[in-house]
């Protein structure tokens, strides 16, 4: 079936099984921020927004997205500058592979206003797994990100 | 693999009718997973779209929610705070912030996981699941439409919505699993106590969500002590072995967390 959407703003055409996934069309698009995790909407690595949600890419279908405006990392660089510079300043990046998962989680927290505590953070956070760096790091990064 | 959207209730109804052994799409977060393991010839029919089934209202002390709400919505929705504080205190532990933007409410009950946290809050609450097909709608009790073990009496129909009457007097919510949040539970109870007086139900204590009719009867009567307590519940739970907890565990975290429920009940 032929898919049409925008990611990050460009209009994508797919040419695709009903059952592919998301995570697959957009990596194949050349968004590969966005990570091949557990595949099973446990670890968050495939985060990415559509219609203004974050969601598991690993879940979606590739129907699910017709018409749908779909955001990744790539397409929020200038958004997200300063939780990235929060990341690093930190040392919450070990791997990395879990990193823009975080990053997107941590900008759909802040932006809708979220409170800068370590529990409300923590609780945040619920739905990104990360396997290197405790969390401890991650955590504190996104509490002192510069606003 | 056949794909078909449906844009209204009517072309829904009218595609599940030619389609019996279709597969229905809406968060996908089960579906996902089902397909891996679907006949390469299956159909899908994507509800996500139908107006019909989205919103929440309230109408004569009864919360009607539709089956398409997503699980944030319940979280955020201020009236489901204030007049359902049990689901909303379901709706926090359920899944992780990007599943509960997936998940729906008609996706957890039409799974029939005997896991399924919403769906046993839900049947504390003496929730009515509403059913549509090609020839109208009906109204069942949730606790009813089960039949068993991933069984439901869903016959050519998809479900609309759910009505709760209106949370009164002290409940209490509790979920235990392996992490505080996106796990799937060993056992979770949902109690409310009303003018009607105890209503109790589970999850993962059977091979659907279970109400307490035991145990209920003998807390109306004022019966408190511990050994009747389990006594009754292990007549009205029946938790399979299974791979993540044993038998006597649930039952053992299920008898605490009764324990815990009538000695520090939430109020509204
Ligand atoms: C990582 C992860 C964590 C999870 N955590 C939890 C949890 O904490 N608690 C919990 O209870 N569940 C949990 N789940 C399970 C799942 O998210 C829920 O059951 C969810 O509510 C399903 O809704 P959905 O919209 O995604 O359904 P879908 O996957 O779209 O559909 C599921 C099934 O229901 C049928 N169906 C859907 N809607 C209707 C309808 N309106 N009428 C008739 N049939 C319908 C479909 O045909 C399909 O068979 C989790 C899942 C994942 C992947
Ligand atoms: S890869 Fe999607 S949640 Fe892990
Ligand atoms: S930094 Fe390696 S998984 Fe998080």
């Amino acid at each position: 079936m032929q898919i049409t959407c925008t990611i990050n703003g460009k209009v994508h055409r797919f040419d695709c099984a009903p059952e592919s996934r998301v995570l697959d069309l957009v990596r194949e698009a050349g968004m590969t921020s966005v990570k091949a995790g557990c595949g099973e909407g446990e670890c968050g690595a495939c985060s990415l927004f559509v219609n203004g949600r974050l969601v598991n890419a690993c879940l979606l279908l590739a129907p699910q997205i017709q018409d749908a405006e779909v955001v990744t990392l790539e397409g929020l660089q200038e958004e997200t500058a300063a939780i990235r510079e929060s990341f690093a300043e930190h040392g919450a990046v070990q791997c990395g592979f879990c990193t823009p998962g975080f990053v997107l989680r941590a900008y759909d927290y802040l932006s809708h206003g979220g409170e800068r505590s370590e529990e409300a953070i923590k609780a945040a956070l619920d739905g990104n797994l990360c396997r290197c760096t405790g969390y401890r790091k991650i955590v504190e990064a996104i509490v002192k990100v510069k606003s | 693999m056949n794909y078909l959207r449906a844009t209204n209730l009517g072309e829904a109804t009218a595609l599940l009718a030619r389609y019996p052994e279709a597969l229905l799409l809406c968060g996908s977060t089960d579906a996902a997973l089902q397909l891996r393991h679907a006949a390469a010839t299956a159909t899908l029919i994507d509800i996500h779209a139908l107006e019909e089934l989205k919103g929440v209202s309230v109408e004569d002390g009864h919360m009607r929610i539709g089956a398409l709400v997503t699980l944030n919505e319940l979280l955020r929705s201020d009236v489901v705070r204030a007049s359902l504080p049990l689901l909303a205190a379901c709706a926090e532990t359920f899944g992780s912030h990007q599943i509960r933007n997936l998940a729906t409410v008609g996706g957890n009950i039409a799974n029939a996981s005997p896991a399924a946290d919403l769906t046993a809050a839900l049947v504390a609450l003496e929730a009515t699941v509403t059913l549509a097909s090609q020839e109208g709608e009906r109204s069942v009790p949730l606790e009813a439409f089960y039949c068993g073990y991933k069984c439901t009496k869903l016959d050519h129909e998809l479900i609309t919505a759910v009505t709760v009457p209106l949370q009164t007097g002290e409940w209490y919510y509790r979920k235990a699993g392996m992490r505080e949040r996106l796990n799937i539970a060993k056992v979770s109870i949902a109690l409310t106590q009303g003018h009607g007086g105890f209503r109790i139900s589970g999850a993962s204590l059977g091979p659907s969500p279970v109400r307490f009719r035991t145990l209920e009867a003998l807390l109306d009567g004022g019966v408190y002590d511990d050994a009747a307590i389990k006594e009754a519940l292990e007549s009205d739970t029946d938790p399979s072995g299974g791979h993540r907890s044993t038998k006597a565990y649930r039952l053992r975290v299920a008898f605490n967390m009764i324990k815990e429920a009538l000695s520090q009940p939430e109020e509204r």
